[in-house]
């Protein structure tokens, strides 16, 4: 719990010394949005086409009382920003493979489901990072292997997407294993999560690694079959994506959330969600040349 | 999380696990149920899917998007198609071309092109607009190669015949190629809509949400996958069953061999219904236009009309008809016609003799231009026949050769008959004077029945070519020339392709048409029938006139030794010994 606190310091500190530096005229980031045209005269009249592919729980996904709707953190968070600017909004739902092509060909506005930063990413669209990556590695219910870190996997099976940062830390802990005298971590490669829950329920799997908030929202809906047996975070950036020449969507998205933080909104919805914390950090824009 | 997701199950499931389960089993708790109620459980959830306001109207949006798309692709392919069957290189190569590139590259990739791409230019498309032009842009090329097939399958003597008739490339097409093609084309376009309606999930890609990209959110959020997938697979079963059944229902209507009164095809029986069997497309002849009372009376009545028809417009008797000078015609290297002087009186009965190869069946087709000539020219009543004359003295064929045929008044009749397949007897007789003269269905309806009943076959009128015997068929063919008020008929060995025992009733038609005073230039190897209705007979070989006279000289005092060697030959043929 003492982690949530520190980026809170930070952001009234942050909102603080922005005061004092700034000219007196310009007042800290502030939910105005009758405003709208006058903050933000880029968005004027606009409706702000959010792209998402809602098959990414907890970020965006269909509630299942109601398949009309989208929820999820990135969902909610991306509504409080708009509507604290003022902006009309609305979501776009495609396969991920299409949301950076549409958003750099303008067809969608941002892209706000999950996206991790990286410095390619970084060179074609504008990011606003407000949360860390982190991994949660799930086993079945009381962590029979007794796998509480991933120090601790030698001699378990490892189930992984390929390719990622997941894939990364089994081979590291196989090396460490090998290197220490100890069997080795067997790794076994899913192509989506539904299939990576296969390989724990019939037991082919010790962990399947997977993005932390899903593993918390699977563990909680599903006590006495699964329990978290790490977590780790990556250090991956995450946050919502403009184009370049959207400077205007790209301050509405930055003041929003720095008002959501400040309110502890955006604490509040990743608790709604199950998603931990501690993987929230101050609202930053990343914006190279 | 957990309470509203399965809340939502039981919600959708309520029906069917009202009837499956019994009263108080819970339906929700699927891990404490026995094993048997598991299944029932999964069942309830599954027909829940399967029943959910949010998948079928997905299915809609891929419905909506394969029906648009399918029925552009259809057009713009069957342009391609005829593109690549062009004469012109250029448009075979651009229709090729655009094939090769569409059929080659993923439709994914098209698709995402057409969306995010196009905006650079300036042209943006929205999610659904995008899907429709990609899905047809790429199903035009899978078309054009079924609807090629179908054309291809068609027998080239079908479009011969309808040409002879006067009738234009378009109108062929329409009327005659594509309706037979169609029994080709149908399978393969079925598979092709049953194709795309399930590919209309990569759509997702531009933002459209269908069926496939709906199940996988619902996966994506509660990873049923079985029993979320087997409810989409249930919907898109439902949807291409109904496919399949449109299918076989425009194939039983385009299949013509079928006989029309049989009620469902194999699929309907299968699936325990049947639809009543299509109207036959001409509707019974109203009673004033009935054929006459006997056949007799029909032939008395026919040649009073042929006379009529031949003394219309007369035209001197000493005047030749048709004029053949210094005709020559090769393929390639092989010279087929090799400079024809020949001339044809008006209500002259010509019988062309020679050898297979001597280019008689050639100089039939130059006549009528079914043929291009490469040197000399022909005049038929005068006029030359699809050439207009240049100013140096040369000929330049005309753009619109059909309407030349039909205006020049030059039937013809085949060795193996070219009746349209698809057309009953009647429809046959009728369908150049209704759409090439223009006449109407009643007025062509009554000359149809008329002349089927000169021909004796009054009483086969509605029935199909295939259901006739071979002299049947070209008696048929007869009266299909005839309908177009011809000045010259031109016959290629009518009985040629008969069986010996049909040669007779075919020459019987042939001698009272001769008798009516119609001009005639018949390709034959029937001599007696060349000796006894005749009025000339002309002897071919490699391509030249080697003898010309009354029959009693050329058949009866070859002066030529090949004419001689000739006549040996077919005169032992066993058709000599039938006759008329």
């Amino acid at each position: 719990m003492k982690r949530v606190h520190i980026p809170a310091a930070a952001a009234v500190l942050a909102t603080l010394s922005a005061l004092c530096l700034t000219s007196v005229a310009e007042a800290a980031p502030a939910c105005e949005p009758a405003k709208l045209a006058e903050k933000y005269p880029g968005l004027a009249g606009r409706t702000i086409k959010i792209g998402v592919d809602p098959q990414t729980p907890p970020y965006v996904m269909r509630p299942a009382n109601d398949f009309a709707k989208l929820i999820g953190v990135d969902a909610d968070v991306a509504r409080a920003v708009f509507d604290c600017a003022g902006v009309k909004y609305e979501f776009v739902a495609g396969a991920w493979s299409g949301l950076l092509p549409a958003v750099r060909a303008g067809q969608l506005d941002v892209l706000w489901d999950n996206l991790y930063y990286n410095p390619e990413r970084g060179k074609i669209l504008d990011f606003v990072i407000y949360m860390e990556a982190g991994t949660g590695a799930m086993t079945q219910a009381g962590n029979p292997k007794k796998i509480i870190s991933k120090d601790a996997m030698c001699g378990a099976v490892a189930a992984v997407t390929l390719g990622g940062f997941e894939e990364s830390i089994v081979k590291e802990a196989d090396a460490t294993c090998k290197a220490a005298g100890k069997p080795g971590v067997e790794m076994m490669s899913f192509q989506d999560v539904a299939a990576g829950i296969r390989l724990i329920d019939n037991k082919r799997a010790d962990i399947m690694m997977w993005d932390a908030g899903l593993i918390d929202t699977l563990v909680a809906e599903n006590p006495g079959k699964y329990d978290r047996a790490f977590m780790t975070l990556s250090g991956i950036q995450i946050g919502p994506a403009v184009r370049k020449d959207d400077q205007d969507l790209l301050k509405a998205i930055f003041d929003g959330m720095t008002v959501l933080q400040a309110k502890k909104e955006q604490a509040a919805i990743f608790k709604k969600y199950n998603v931990d914390p501690s993987s929230q950090v101050t609202a930053v824009i990343k914006n190279e040349k | 999380m957990s309470h509203r997701f399965r809340k939502g199950l039981v919600r959708l499931s309520v029906p069917l696990s009202a009837a499956l389960l019994p009263a108080g089993a819970a339906v929700a708790q699927t891990d404490s149920a026995v094993p048997g109620s598991a299944v029932l459980t999964g069942l309830a959830e599954l027909w829940g899917y399967a029943t959910s306001g949010f998948l079928w109207n997905g299915a809609l949006i891929a419905i909506e998007i394969t029906a648009l798309a399918m029925v552009l692709g259809l057009a713009f392919g069957l342009g391609l198609a005829l593109m690549r069957l062009s004469g012109i290189a250029a448009l075979r190569g651009a229709s090729a071309f655009y094939i090769w590139v569409m059929r080659g590259t993923p439709l994914l990739l098209q698709l995402v092109f057409i969306y995010d791409a196009l905006p650079l230019i300036g042209v943006r498309f929205d999610s659904f607009t995008t899907a429709v032009i990609g899905f047809a842009l790429n199903e035009a090329a899978f078309c054009a190669e079924i609807i090629r097939g179908g054309i291809l399958s068609v027998n080239k003597n079908q479009s011969v015949a309808a040409s002879s008739l006067g009738m234009g490339h378009f109108l062929s097409l329409r009327r005659i190629v594509l309706p037979q093609a169609m029994r080709a084309i149908l399978p393969g376009v079925g598979n092709d809509v049953i194709n795309m309606l399930k590919m209309t999930s990569l759509a997702s890609v531009i933002f459209v949400s269908e069926l496939t990209y709906r199940s996988q959110q619902i996966v994506g959020q509660n990873f049923k996958f079985f029993t979320v997938f087997g409810a989409t697979a249930l919907i898109y079963l439902i949807i291409t069953t109904l496919i399949a059944v449109m299918q076989e229902r425009l194939e039983r209507r385009f299949n013509y061999e079928l006989p029309k009164d049989s009620d469902g095809g194999a699929f309907s029986r299968m699936l325990g219904f049947s639809h009543r069997a299509q109207s036959p497309a001409v509707p019974s002849a109203p009673t004033e236009v009935r054929a006459p009372a006997s056949e007799a009376d029909g032939r008395e009545e026919m040649r009073d009309w042929l006379r009529t028809l031949v003394d219309a417009d007369p035209l001197p008797a000493d005047q030749p008809f048709v004029t053949c000078s210094n005709v020559q015609k090769a393929y390639g290297e092989r010279t087929v016609l090799a400079g024809i002087d020949l001339t044809v009186k008006p209500g002259e009965v010509v019988a062309i003799l020679g050898p297979s190869g001597s280019g008689k069946s050639t100089l039939l087709r130059t006549v009528n231009h079914l043929e291009a000539i490469d040197w000399g020219e022909i005049l038929v009543g005068g006029g030359l026949v699809g050439y207009r004359r240049l100013p140096g003295g040369g000929l330049a064929p005309e753009r619109n050769l059909a309407q030349a045929r039909a205006k020049a008044r030059i039937a013809m009749v085949f060795q193996h008959f070219n009746l349209f397949n698809h057309m009953t007897a009647l429809e046959n007789v009728m369908e150049a004077p209704v759409r090439v003269l223009g006449e109407s269905r009643h007025e062509a309806e009554a000359t149809g029945r008329r002349l089927l009943a000169a021909v004796g076959l009054g009483d086969h009128a509605d029935h199909l070519p295939h259901r006739l015997s071979g002299g049947q068929q070209q008696r048929v063919a007869i009266a299909r020339a005839l309908a177009m008020k011809p000045k010259l008929m031109l016959f290629d060995e009518p009985t040629s392709a008969l069986d010996p025992e049909l040669v007779g009733e075919v020459l019987l038609v042939m001698r009272k048409l001769a008798e009516t005073g119609m001009t005639m230039m018949v390709v034959t190897h029937e001599i007696r029938f060349a000796r006894e209705v005749a009025d000339r007979v002309i002897f071919m070989d490699e391509g030249r006139v080697i003898e010309d006279g009354p029959p009693s000289q050329v058949i009866d005092n070859p002066r030529n030794e090949r004419t001689r060697r000739f006549l040996r030959l077919v005169e032992n043929a066993p058709t000599e010994t039938t006759s008329s």
